[in-house]
């Protein structure tokens, strides 16, 4: 059993845990009402051994995605942080251990020959540093550096003292023409989902001279379809997690704000109406949320738009009891969340079963910021 | 492949010479993984050669096992079409072997990069190549979010768009409820070169769609593709017979869901069209509350009993009506 995590090589809505299940579900078919939950309340316990279970030592099954470590990583402790076990992790061995994983040039000259100078997403293809002081192979990942300081934020390190100069530097790097992000100066897939993590960089550090946003804009309008969501590439289907990559950048950019349905939509830079409209109806019978129109619902998703919601001001439409019992149908007896009801946990779908949680207000729960996808620290 | 692929490699005899480098994971590791034996050689060998920089062909053998192993290991797969480039490999045999890979796993972006690499190189000789390959895939999972990508970008760089259409409404055929099909047909139909933009092709793909819409009034895909049609174009939109038309024939029935031709209409009102007695009968029928002279507030009313997951939203709607009809 494979699962992917959704950053590192990154927001993988469409590798295995989203849709594979699809063709084995069509020969079973999914007629039958949801199991009965495992418990008819979040189960912050049983989530809490989950967790920890994978803090300690993540199964064999997880090798295949062990070029993301960090995303990982960042699920399990940034998980903890949501449930409020916050003192389960040793957040200076976690700092130092994450810090690890920085790149750095040798010097300044070598900037300007186009490498990124991020966070690598695991050690297995980072080596020392040879005799010059350079990288052999820089394998810096914009989803890896999104998730590395995503950890140091929830873990509360203070994110100005990061040697971030390099970094913001060589983002441009990645930036293509268009406005989109390649997420590896070696190459790799350009789509929405690394100018989100170029914008959710760029905003944990406070400092924007590292991307075009005029030309990120530019590429996220184009992404938007006939439909009202946003696809991950332009022309493509709209998408929840590409929708949510949209606004989210969009909102971190400062191009949207908190009154995209209540403000005059002329001066906006995007309808919002369509928008808000195709994202409802996203929720399906079953309470919970689909990505694409006629896809079966699926955990994740009920933070990827629930999210979107929230952001453009459209959370109060939302059947949030429905979404919860669909929700607690995807809870797992062992802990975590699974995608769909009956399915086995993993941590992509338990993470975003958490800030589902969180968006809908449990009680106990740290609250969520929406536009990074963390939860809201009461203090740094 | 080693034909003797299932013997661990510090016991073949080819890689001998070679020192395998081990994961270095540092003091305090986080989140270890409890790697399985294979899989941990298999990275050390590879990390010595990657580290060594070795473009030979036992290391494109080595790639591929790596790959096996690990489809989304995208250091591997860079490793490998750098060794691809220096032995100057046949770039169609390839081609065969993603699509080896891709048996087992498809759902991973390096695997679509690596094919987008591939097909870049050898040009559009292989239009036909790409489309017949993500035909095959989408013939398991017609749904399948890279395969349509990578489609859109064949067609767009190597050719190929003339049987699209046909092959869009074969999908469509099977399944009318597949949006990623509904979605290729707007891409054929903005983009292919031979077809001269939406609004020529606007009233057969009317009437394609009104038809997919009679069969079936509960896909969303289709109303939302109907809409697609008139894309900037509100005028023709609520002035269009063929749309207010759909929308009377679906409510008149009895035997379907009514929410999408019930909120198109209520977009054609707020739009800016003016209901005819037809209009009123057809919603009024549906209404089981005290009609409303307001047309477009009663379309609301009902959609909040019709739609009740989003009843929240509909009963917004209604309060931002500021048609007066």
């Amino acid at each position: 059993m494979s699962e992917t995590a959704v950053h590192g090589e990154a927001v993988d809505w469409e590798s295995e845990d989203e849709d594979s299940d699809d063709s084995e579900e069509e020969e079973e078919e999914y007629t039958s009402p949801s199991q009965p939950p495992s418990s008819s309340n979040f189960d912050k316990d049983r989530h809490l051994v989950y967790l920890q279970m994978m803090y300690e030592l993540l199964p064999y099954h997880y090798q295949s995605q062990e070029i993301n470590r960090l995303t990982l990583a960042h699920f399990i402790i940034s998980g903890l942080h949501f449930l409020g076990a916050t003192d389960r992790v040793d957040k200076d061995a976690v700092a130092k251990w994450v810090l690890s994983f920085q790149a750095f040039p040798s010097n300044r000259a070598l900037l300007k020959k186009g490498e990124f100078y991020g966070f690598y997403g695991s050690r297995s293809s980072q080596f020392p540093i040879d005799e010059n002081g350079d990288l052999t192979h820089n394998n810096s990942h914009l989803a890896s550096t999104y998730c590395a300081l995503a950890i140091l934020k929830v873990i509360g390190y203070d994110l100005s003292t990061i040697d971030s100069e390099s970094l913001l530097l060589s983002l441009k790097n990645l930036q293509q023409d268009d406005g989109s992000f390649m997420p590896i100066h070696t190459g790799g897939e350009t789509d929405l989902r690394f100018v989100y993590c170029a914008a959710a960089i760029s905003d944990m550090l406070g400092d924007w001279s590292g991307m075009d946003k005029e030309k990120a804009k530019n590429y996220i309008l184009n992404c938007q379809s006939y439909d009202g969501g946003f696809g991950l590439i332009p022309g493509s289907e709209s998408h929840g997690g590409g929708t949510y990559c949209a606004i989210a950048s969009l909102r971190l950019m400062g191009f949207i704000g908190a009154d995209l349905l209540s403000n005059d939509t002329s001066s906006s830079i995007l309808d919002p109406s369509l928008l808000l409209n195709w994202s409802l109806q996203r929720q399906a019978s079953d309470g919970g949320f689909q990505g694409r129109t006629n896809k079966r619902s699926d955990t994740c998703y009920a933070f990827w738009i629930g999210a979107v919601l929230k952001l453009i001001g459209g959370d109060a439409f939302i059947d949030k009891v429905a979404l919860r019992q669909f929700l607690l149908s995807c809870q797992s007896k062992y802990g975590g969340f699974s995608k769909f009801p009956g399915a086995l946990p993993d941590l992509y779908h338990s993470y975003y079963g958490y800030t589902a949680f969180s968006f809908l207000e449990e009680p106990g729960l740290s609250p969520l910021c929406p536009e990074l996808g963390l939860p809201l620290l009461t203090s740094l | 492949m080693d034909s003797d692929a299932t013997v661990p490699l510090s016991e073949r005899p080819e890689w001998s010479d070679v020192v395998p480098l081990s994961q270095d994971d540092g003091p305090n590791p986080v989140v270890p993984i409890a790697y399985k034996e294979d899989f941990r050689e298999t990275m050390d060998y590879f990390r010595a050669i990657y580290r060594s920089d070795e473009r030979s062909p036992r290391a494109l053998r080595l790639t591929e096992e790596a790959l096996r192993l690990n489809s989304g290991n995208y250091t591997v797969w860079h490793f490998r079409r750098l060794v691809l480039e220096e032995l100057d490999h046949d770039l169609f045999e390839e081609l065969k072997f993603i699509e080896s890979i891709a048996k087992d796993n498809s759902k991973n972006y390096q695997l679509w990069h690596h094919r987008r690499w591939v097909a870049e190189k050898l040009g559009p000789a292989v239009a036909g190549k790409e489309l017949d390959f993500t035909r095959s895939i989408l013939s398991v999972d017609a749904k399948h979010y890279h395969a349509w990508s990578h489609r859109q970008w064949a067609l767009q760089a190597l050719g190929g768009w003339e049987n699209e259409l046909d092959y869009c409404h074969e999908l469509l055929e099977a399944d009318v409820f597949n949006n990623s099909a509904w979605n290729q047909r707007y891409y054929v139909i903005t983009r292919s070169p031979s077809l001269g933009g939406l609004k020529p092709m606007r009233e057969s793909e009317v009437s394609y769609t009104v038809k997919a819409i009679l069969a079936n009034p509960g896909n969303e895909s289709s109303w939302r593709y109907l809409k697609a049609l008139y894309k900037d174009d509100t005028k023709s939109w609520i002035s269009d017979p063929s749309v207010s038309s759909v929308c009377l024939k679906v409510l008149s029935r009895t035997d379907c869901f009514h929410g999408f031709a019930l909120s198109t209409v209520l977009d054609l009102l707020c739009d800016g069209l003016r209901p005819t007695n037809e209009h009123r009968d057809s919603v009024k029928a549906l209404a089981n509350e005290d009609p409303e002279t307001n047309l477009a507030n009663l379309v609301c009313t009902i959609l909040c009993r019709v739609d009740p997951i989003r009843a929240n939203y509909w009963a917004w709607r209604k309060s931002k009506i500021t048609v007066a009809i």
